[in-house]
């Protein structure tokens, strides 16, 4: 496998992340069954955050002074656990080992009960975001204006009312030391999203809410790296959201896309060659030998 | 703080002593902030905000938004108090309440009034039979329901030093000043409002002071002294208080809630578990929806006001 650097900031070397990323998505997915299609489209948007765009000590995880992550998409636990571990949270080898064990600090969603890089557990949809509200309420009230809360959510979950309970809140008290980033990969558990209860255009429901939008291919690490270098100020006064247009199971030909594939287990033949795929595409664009 | 002085009227509206004492728990605690869901005036919460505007939140009517919102400051530090009516703090927000307040122990303080069948004429919808069956399920939850103003400064205070999640629901029903105001109340123990050993009234809230008259009038026309226990904690259960109250042989659990799943459920519990064999019955509303009425004709309908425990503890102790 191609090494990586420690701490990644071109693009060349935070693709080379998040396909360390989804090799190690790949590795686990041939041994358990997780919410591949959904780790998978939120890959790249994932690997930029963790590894690039985020003040966090992974030895003081809890200094008064990083910026806080809440997982509001509950189900993309695990890769939100590899770049923990690709930033020295704890070692790639212990997710893939200790997943799903009865004893182990990683599974199907996150928990602070075993894992202390979790800031809040999730799981049950529509709660991250108004949570992560109340703490970027709470960083106002530190005076806090260097720390960002960063909140991932699906889009599925843009149906759950409680988030919009929350947009509206988070504008109001004018929240813009929060950053939500939307996988907008078109599926949810039981099919296209816009053949069941269809978001519209999603992008104009925030402006009218009075977010502050940025809309970029979610799957394109260059436009991830460039809306987190050109976010407005921590104190500004309008919440953001980065809307990531992004392929459900990015970067595996026959997930990509595929319903079927919002969660499964793969075979190891499926896994290598998914694998090989993914590098000699990385090869073939950056021409390094591997 | 109260003067020693008899600061309260016979009656008091508990919500209007709640509400009104965040300003002072605002001063002896810089990290407390009121999270309202437009409910400042029917939660009597606003001497708060006019003295900690900056730590008051008003997120509108999104209760379950109230709750996920003050469990991001709780995680921050910050000691929430979100203040709402019973059945819209157990139930809209019931799932906040588990997974984001208590699945992570936190310091929030879940502050419900319109606790029972005390929104009357408002009718099912503003009533809360289910709340402290739900709340005494979440994992974590402590239960609180104060009986009088004093019990219910007092327990507000202990909040302030108390790890973990809190419910605490009380009544509209204006309520008997029972205590004085220097007494102490400990969470998790209960009070033996009235001494007797011929039969206990167990009860919480507003049903306290109806069990105390009942009491009374049983020891005036039949001779019997009757126990009235203050249960102001249901969860953690005074399990103790109860193992006494059974001794008495004739043990009755009245409380201003579903019969099913509330304080009565938590006392038979404690009874079996201890293989301890008495006459036991449970009083509350019934099993099933009702047209609303006012709260005092409920209660006496369903037969927990004064008149309807003193009748059946009569019948429990002629058996």
């Amino acid at each position: 496998m191609i090494k990586q650097k420690s701490k990644p900031s071109t693009i060349e070397e935070l693709e080379l992340a998040a396909l360390k990323i989804r090799e190690n998505l790949l590795m686990l997915c041939s041994k358990e069954s997780i919410h591949i299609g959904g780790d998978l489209s939120s890959a790249d948007f994932m690997t930029v955050l963790w590894q690039y765009q985020m003040k966090y000590d992974p030895t003081n995880p809890k200094a008064e002074d990083r910026d806080r992550f809440v997982l509001s998409k509950g189900h993309a636990s695990v890769v939100t656990s590899f770049n923990q571990a690709a930033i020295g949270c704890f070692s790639a080898e212990a997710v893939i080992s200790e997943y799903a064990t009865d004893t182990g600090r990683f599974s199907m969603h996150s928990c602070n009960l075993v894992n202390p890089y979790v800031e809040v557990s999730t799981g049950s949809l529509g709660h991250g975001m108004p949570v992560a509200c109340g703490m970027a309420y709470a960083l106002h009230l530190k005076k806090n204006n260097s720390n960002r809360i960063y909140t991932v959510m699906g889009d599925g979950e843009q149906s759950e009312g409680s988030i919009w309970e929350a947009a509206a809140n988070a504008a109001h008290y004018q929240l813009g030391n929060l950053v939500a980033i939307l996988d907008n990969n078109g599926l949810e558990s039981d099919g296209r999203i816009d053949q069941i209860t269809g978001l519209g255009n999603i992008a104009e429901k925030y402006k009218v809410f009075g977010w502050y939008v940025i809309e970029i291919d979610g799957n394109n690490i260059a436009q991830i790296k460039d809306a987190f270098d050109s976010l407005p100020a921590v104190d500004s006064k309008q919440p953001v959201i980065i809307i990531c247009h992004t392929i459900k199971g990015k970067g595996v030909d026959f997930m990509e896309n595929q319903v079927r594939w919002h969660a499964g287990k793969i075979t190891p033949e499926q896994r290598d060659s998914a694998i090989n795929k993914l590098e000699n595409e990385y090869v073939a664009k950056w021409g390094i030998q591997i | 703080m109260i003067s020693k002085s008899d600061k309260y009227q016979e009656q008091v509206y508990l919500r209007d002593i709640i509400g009104g004492y965040m300003a002072e728990l605002g001063s002896i605690n810089d990290k407390t902030v009121v999270v309202n869901a437009d409910l400042m005036g029917t939660c009597r919460t606003k001497s708060f905000y006019d003295k900690y505007p900056e730590r008051t939140v008003n997120v509108g009517i999104a209760e379950a938004d109230m709750v996920s919102f003050s469990a991001g400051l709780a995680h921050e530090g910050y000691m929430p108090f979100a203040f709402t009516m019973a059945p819209f703090m157990s139930m809209r927000a019931c799932e906040q309440c588990r997974d984001d307040v208590a699945y992570g122990n936190l310091n929030v303080r879940l502050i419900a009034t319109y606790a029972g069948l005390s929104g009357g004429i408002s009718g099912a919808t503003h009533w809360s039979m289910e709340d402290c069956a739900i709340m005494n399920s979440i994992g974590g939850m402590t239960v609180l329901e104060p009986s009088d103003p004093y019990e219910a400064l007092s327990l507000m205070r202990s909040m302030i030093d108390y790890v973990g999640p809190i419910y605490m629901r009380s009544s509209i029903i204006p309520v008997k000043v029972l205590y004085n105001s220097d007494t102490e109340f400990q969470i998790g123990k209960a009070v033996v409002v009235r001494k007797g050993n011929d039969g206990a009234f167990i009860c919480s809230g507003v049903v306290v002071q109806y069990a105390l008259k009942a009491a009374d009038k049983i020891c005036n026309k039949y001779g019997k002294e009757i126990r009235v226990i203050d249960f102001h904690t249901i969860k953690p259960l005074d399990t103790n208080a109860v193992i006494n109250a059974a001794t008495t042989g004739n043990v009755i659990v009245a409380q201003d809630h579903s019969v099913v799943g509330g304080l009565g459920y938590k006392v038979a519990e404690v009874i079996a578990s201890n293989r301890i064999t008495t006459n036991f019955k449970i009083l509350g509303s019934p099993d099933k929806f009702i047209p609303m009425a006012h709260a005092e004709y409920l209660y006496h309908e369903f037969e927990y006001d004064a008149e309807g425990l003193e009748k059946n503890m009569m019948l429990m102790l002629q058996k």
